[in-house]
């Protein structure tokens, strides 16, 4: 297991748990505190799933079930409200996705030293404990996401996209003559329309929370290096920060979902003719 | 930030996720919502439809009462003609009756005078007779004659 060293400040506390398992390939590596924390919340979430499951009742539903039915509800009026038909894969995709992203955001708004120093207690040096704040999980899911469009839009309308790629916008208003020139720069520019989408959803949700990790520790460098005032003023900016940051964890959770959907939405929309 | 092995590892960790919680949490509790939905629209159907029973039981109700209420006004109306009907009937019947008994006696009155005349007749015909008898016997003068046939007749129609 090879660890990055030791390093000052705000950058020194930017480095991953690493296994490195390829020196030579940047590619060959894992992040040992991004994985164990995205499966200790997915084991969360398994679990409460299972417990909760065992403990669902038929009629008025009261304390956790109320709270995720009312989950449920608001996901599932979220999907009907913007698909044209139904899928049974996407509001529990829209759902995990939701409940996932805050989960792991909200794990943001702990003092930002706190997992990292108990991490340092079993002889870890670097421990970023918010997920979201690796391009590693924001980037999975988006890619996930964005091959489950492309696979909807190959099955539902396969020669519908291949044209699309291909004639718009340019190539259907050029002549003929000129279509075989525009065509190549037509597809290139549709590539990159696609590929866009996964991009900015992962580094939408990524530079959110690495924004918001950075602010914390800035904030937290000024409680502990300001004397006095420092410390009132920074337990003050740091605490109005956390709530803010609650906040913003939630809307890039919800941001992420209704991003996906709506692609999935686009994917299933019938074609016009 | 980089990309490496752990997006792999990430995509695994989410579809897993995404398949489990389907399984475990959102699809049961999808059913059960659903199921619940159906369960109150129906509870709402048929309380709808309830009401709709209620509201056409009395309506029927009433038109079933109204029409109780015009067949027994009909019947009322029936009773009251023919009681007045049977009342004068009777008053038709007593009247034939008595006018019979009437007829009866005054035919009876009119039998009974005859026979009184018929007995008187004869009576007078018997004091005649006997009238005659005495005068033959006895030969009296005009004037007893007279006399003595007023004096028989009058006793004679004293008798009668």
């Amino acid at each position: 297991m090879a660890e990055q060293g030791h390093e000052g400040g705000i950058a020194g506390h930017l480095h991953y748990w690493t296994f490195k398992i390829d020196e030579s390939n940047p590619f060959m590596q894992i992040h040992l505190d991004t994985m164990l924390i995205s499966i200790v919340v997915a084991g969360a979430m398994l679990a409460f799933a299972l417990w909760l499951k065992g403990k669902l009742v038929d009629g008025a539903p009261s304390g956790a079930q109320n709270f995720m039915e009312s989950v449920v509800g608001f996901v599932e009026d979220t999907v009907s409200d913007n698909f044209p038909v139904h899928n049974p894969l996407i509001a529990p995709l829209a759902f995990t996705i939701f409940i996932f992203i805050a989960l792991v955001n909200t794990i943001d708004v702990l003092p930002v030293f706190l997992i990292g120093n108990i991490a340092h207690l079993f002889g870890v040096h670097h421990f970023r404990p918010v997920p979201t704040n690796d391009l590693n999980l924001p980037a999975a899911m988006a890619i996930s996401v964005f091959v489950l469009v492309l696979y909807y839009e190959f099955k539902l309308k396969p020669l519908h996209f291949c044209k699309e790629l291909l004639f718009e916008p340019f190539t259907n208003l050029v002549p003929v003559y000129l279509k075989p020139f525009v065509m190549p720069i037509n597809l290139i520019l549709k590539l990159v329309e696609e590929i866009a989408k996964p991009l900015s959803l992962s580094f939408r949700l990524f530079g959110n929370m690495f924004a918001g990790e950075v602010i914390f520790l800035l904030i937290s460098f000024l409680l502990l290096s300001g004397g006095p005032v420092g410390m009132i003023s920074g337990f003050f900016v740091g605490l109005g920060w956390s709530i803010f940051h609650l906040f913003i964890g939630l809307l890039q959770a919800f941001i992420f979902m209704i991003l996906t959907v709506v692609y999935l939405s686009i994917a299933h929309q019938p074609v016009e003719h | 930030m980089s990309i490496d092995l752990t997006f792999i590892g990430q995509i695994i960790v989410f579809l897993a996720l995404v398949y489990l919680m389907k399984k475990h949490l959102f699809g049961p509790m999808s059913e059960l919502m659903e199921a619940r939905s159906k369960k109150i629209a129906e509870g709402l159907a048929a309380a709808d439809a309830g009401l709709d029973a209620k509201a056409r039981a009395e309506a029927e109700i009433a038109e079933q009462l109204k029409d109780a209420r015009s067949k027994a006004a009909e019947i009322v109306a029936s009773a009251e003609r023919r009681a007045a009907e049977i009342g004068e009937e009777a008053v038709n019947r007593s009247r034939t009756e008595a006018e019979g008994i009437v007829d009866a006696a005054r035919e009876e009155v009119h039998a009974e005078l005859g026979r009184a005349r018929q007995a008187l007749r004869n009576e007078v015909a018997d004091i005649a007779l006997i009238a005659a008898e005495r005068v033959i016997e006895s030969e009296l003068d005009a004037k007893r004659h007279a006399a003595l046939i007023d004096g028989i007749v009058s006793s004679g129609f004293g008798h009668a």
